[in-house]
């Protein structure tokens, strides 16, 4: 160790390796309009410092962070600072998540109650008395446009219509769909099963699967995150491992959380099937290019699409794999929007205490997107999506739902056989 | 993924050698692992502020041609034109800027310091001649609680010059409020408060009452990180002429620069892959084949033509251990001399050895591994050999007339 620091001038401690230049700060969402926030430099390495020597030194304003990890894509020195604060949060915080973040972070529980009475709890989610009790009581904040719950589970769906149709298909994917697709919009993954059906591949679900547990990690749910990526980890792994099944998603922040946060924050080693967990967009895209695949578009497809880049997305580096797998659609006129964090940040925005420094956050990205005078927003992030058409009123699709609806499925199949 | 060209390098150098490129047509791809040192640069571009022998240049252009053939410089064909080239390209950007090639004016430093450049952002604080002012008393207003402006410095560096200087401080409740995190209070903070036109006006109505009867009013750069509209708003609405002067960083024009430049990078179609990494090069005899990066891990970038734009020892364009001072993409051939105790000289401010030290390039710029030359590989930036860029104050104008050299190379094939 001492001849490889010695000869590398590395320090073993990863936030060493910062230079206080500060273009951290730059980029930090919640800096530019909080200033109770001490900043990403000071909270993450400058802060890790001191917590080195004794825990007297966290500072329980670190939960103000998003995880939005701008910082860590900002960073010229790679340091990963958004680690460092989620980190020190996961082990010095005192703070007992309350009943209104174990709601909110419970994503796969409320999810699988709600589905039994959607019609009713939608209706009841959007009555302004709701609303104000839940702001009153709870703490969620009375402002936000709750998604809608679906009355029908992707799962369900999958096992009841698409199941018994996918061993047809010599080449099998796994799809994690997420508690997105599952509990709140099944679209998204009926989408998905078109488009893969379509180029020919059979897609399975994993044996098990729960919430990818970035909300339980952001709310400070740490055990029951840990007991998550173990359960998922052990599926993917089967998928992968005994199956030979590479894992799809849909959604940016799962994936996201399911290569890098286990491993960096949860200490679930995933190192051995991470390169096989990746985003939809991405396989196609992959596949299209190795000339494996072909997809052809409808000619009256005709669209103006605004591309959002949500957080999670531009950290993992895969922007390039959505943005032109749509500019492969013929019909679309296609606008990139200035890359910049939407404020709702997953469970973050929902908090009335976090409300307003969200909405501030999200301004200059919804006054893009309306003077973009486009048709829809796409973006592969859902929370970014619930943010963005409450705040602007411009509907927003996945890339997967926007292939899946250019798609001419009969030529597709032709194309493909 | 194929392009025409990739470039590697997301700061001054790569966005100037990517713009010039989608300008001619080209499909260009430019990978950026992190921000660039453009947060830290000052409000002015300099072409050649001083000469090798230490002495302030008045004529860049006569002075170029007398420097040595180890100079990056020696390697642009045309620096007259392409310096108005690069001129125009930032200002297509919307970097607009005075000044100009063949005569040097004069900037005012954070702290305090006149020293000779080429070209100044609009509406920052310039002088014609290194030792007198056009106004006879000025108003240095600072934001109380603001610490990256050395206001005793500035005021110092007027009071040189002959100038009766006023330092008065001022804040708005908006700015204060921004004050709770002490640390964190830095130009760029200031700037997303000062994107209220009602704080704006409250800013302009102050600083029109301490102004009053003075020749200038001068004030840090923390307005107007994104383009210059509200830097230009508040100008106007300020009785008193008003100059901004630059701070330490993060740099306030410096960010506007970068984001100005990245976003028509984008908008004319270029593909910024933002805080990836290139990791490695495949070379096949004379040529670079592909790159991969650390995000893209089973696909591979490639191209007809690659500028190397990775910036010097700061932004790990140039790498150094105990043994060898070397490049770490490609291991491509570092021109340096001697063995690790003669890269430094004793005190900070002397002349550097290891600032000289760069990636060896053919006359045309290409790359050159184990002493052969690559055919389609071009340096251009920071990481080029040969001039030391705080001692001669050539930094911005190596990094644009070399990329613009690069891409008329690749051009001319």
């Amino acid at each position: 160790m001492a001849t490889k620091t010695q000869l590398e001038s590395k320090s073993v401690f990863n936030f060493e390796q910062c230079l206080k230049c500060s273009i951290c700060t730059v980029y930090c969402p919640v800096v530019a309009v909080n200033p109770t926030y001490p900043g990403p430099k000071q909270a993450g390495p400058d802060g890790e410092r001191y917590r080195l020597k004794g825990d007297i030194f966290f500072d329980e304003n670190l939960k103000k962070c998003l995880n939005c990890k701008r910082c860590e894509v900002a960073c010229p020195s790679n340091v990963n600072v958004g680690d460092i604060i989620q980190a020190a949060r996961i082990q010095y915080s005192t703070h007992k998540p309350g009943l209104r973040d174990r709601i909110l972070a419970s994503t796969d529980f409320v999810g699988t109650m709600a589905n039994r009475f959607a019609p009713i709890v939608n209706m009841t989610l959007a009555w302004g008395l709701t609303k104000s009790v839940m702001h009153g009581t709870l703490g969620v904040d009375k402002h936000r446009t709750f998604p809608a719950y679906s009355s029908k589970r992707f799962e369900t769906w999958f096992k009841r219509e698409a199941q018994a149709k996918q061993a047809q298909y010599s080449k099998q994917v796994s799809y994690f769909h997420g508690c997105y697709v599952n509990y709140n919009f099944p679209k998204l993954g009926q989408d998905f099963v078109k488009i893969m059906n379509a180029v020919g591949y059979g897609v399975q679900l994993l044996e098990k699967e729960r919430c990818c547990g970035v909300a339980k990690i952001a709310n400070g749910l740490y055990d029951q995150a840990r007991k998550h990526a173990n359960i998922n980890t052990s599926s993917i792994r089967k998928a992968v491992k005994e199956e030979g099944r590479p894992v799809l998603t849909t959604s940016s922040t799962c994936t996201f959380t399911l290569r890098d946060e286990y491993s960096h924050l949860l200490g679930v080693d995933n190192t051995d099937v991470r390169d096989s967990i990746t985003l939809a967009t991405r396989f196609l895209y992959q596949l299209i290019e190795k000339g494996e695949i072909k997809l052809a578009f409808r000619p009256d497809y005709k669209r103006r699409i605004a591309y959002h880049s949500a957080c999670h997305m531009e950290r993992m580096g895969w922007i390039i794999y959505s943005t032109e797998l749509l500019k492969m659609i013929p019909g679309i006129d296609f606008v990139m929007l200035e890359s910049m964090c939407c404020g709702i940040a997953g469970t973050y925005g929902f908090k009335k205490e976090n409300y307003p420094t969200s909405q501030k956050i999200g301004a200059p990205l919804f006054k893009q997107i309306k003077e973009a005078g486009v048709d829809c927003v796409a973006t592969d992030c859902e929370t970014c999506k619930w943010q963005i058409e409450m705040s602007t009123g411009v509907p927003v699709e996945n890339p997967i739902s926007i292939i899946a609806d250019a798609l001419d499925v009969e030529k597709t199949i032709a194309l493909n056989s | 993924m194929k392009f025409n060209t990739i470039i590697i390098g997301g700061g001054l150098a790569g966005l100037t050698a990517g713009l010039a490129l989608l300008k001619a047509g080209q499909k260009v791809a430019l990978v950026s692992d992190g921000q660039s040192a453009l947060h830290f640069a000052s409000d002015s571009f300099d072409l050649l502020g001083y000469d090798a022998q230490g002495q302030a240049v008045t004529n860049p252009l006569e002075a170029i041609a007398g420097l040595d053939a180890t100079h990056p410089y020696s390697k642009v064909a045309d620096v007259a034109g392409t310096a108005a080239q690069a001129q125009q390209l930032l200002a297509e950007a919307g970097v607009k800027t005075t000044g100009e090639a063949k005569a040097n004016h004069y900037r005012l430093t954070p702290i305090g310091v006149v020293k000779p450049t080429w070209l100044t952002v609009d509406d920052f604080v310039t002088l014609d001649k290194p030792d007198t002012t056009p106004w006879k008393k000025v108003v240095v207003a600072n934001i109380i609680g603001y610490l990256d402006f050395p206001t005793k410095f500035i005021v110092a560096g007027l009071r040189k010059l002959g100038v009766e200087v006023a330092l008065k401080g001022f804040t708005t409740p908006e700015l204060t409020e921004a004050r709770k995190s002490p640390s964190e209070m830095r130009a760029t903070n200031i700037s997303h408060v000062l994107t209220d036109p009602a704080v704006i006006a409250d800013v302009a109505r102050q600083l029109s009452e301490i102004s009053a009867g003075f020749d200038a009013v001068l004030l840090p750069a923390v307005i107007s990180m994104k383009d210059d509209a509200n830097a230009k708003l508040l100008k106007q609405q300020v009785k008193t002429p008003l100059y901004y002067v630059a701070t330490l960083p993060p740099s306030i024009p410096g960010v506007r620069t970068q984001t100005l430049l990245r976003n028509r990078f984008i908008a004319q179609g270029g593909i910024f892959l933002t805080g990836d990494q290139a990791t490695g090069g495949k070379i096949e005899g004379d040529t670079l084949k592909s790159i991969t990066t650390a995000k893209l891990t089973d696909a591979e970038l490639e191209a007809d033509n690659f500028v190397l734009a990775t910036g010097s020892f700061m932004a790990h364009g140039l790498m150094a251990n105990y043994e060898k001072v070397y490049e770490p993409i490609m291991d491509l051939d570092v021109d340096y001399t001697g063995a690790h105790k003669d890269w430094s000289e004793y005190g900070v401010f002397n002349a550097q050895p290891y600032m000289q030290f760069g990636v060896a390039t053919d006359a045309q710029l290409h790359v050159k591994k184990g002493g052969k030359v690559i055919k389609n590989c071009y340096a251009a930036g920071a990481i080029l050999s040969g001039n030391n860029r705080v001692k001669m104050a050539d930094g911005a104008g190596v990094d644009m007339l070399t990329a613009l050299q690069a891409v008329k190379n690749i051009l001319k094939k």
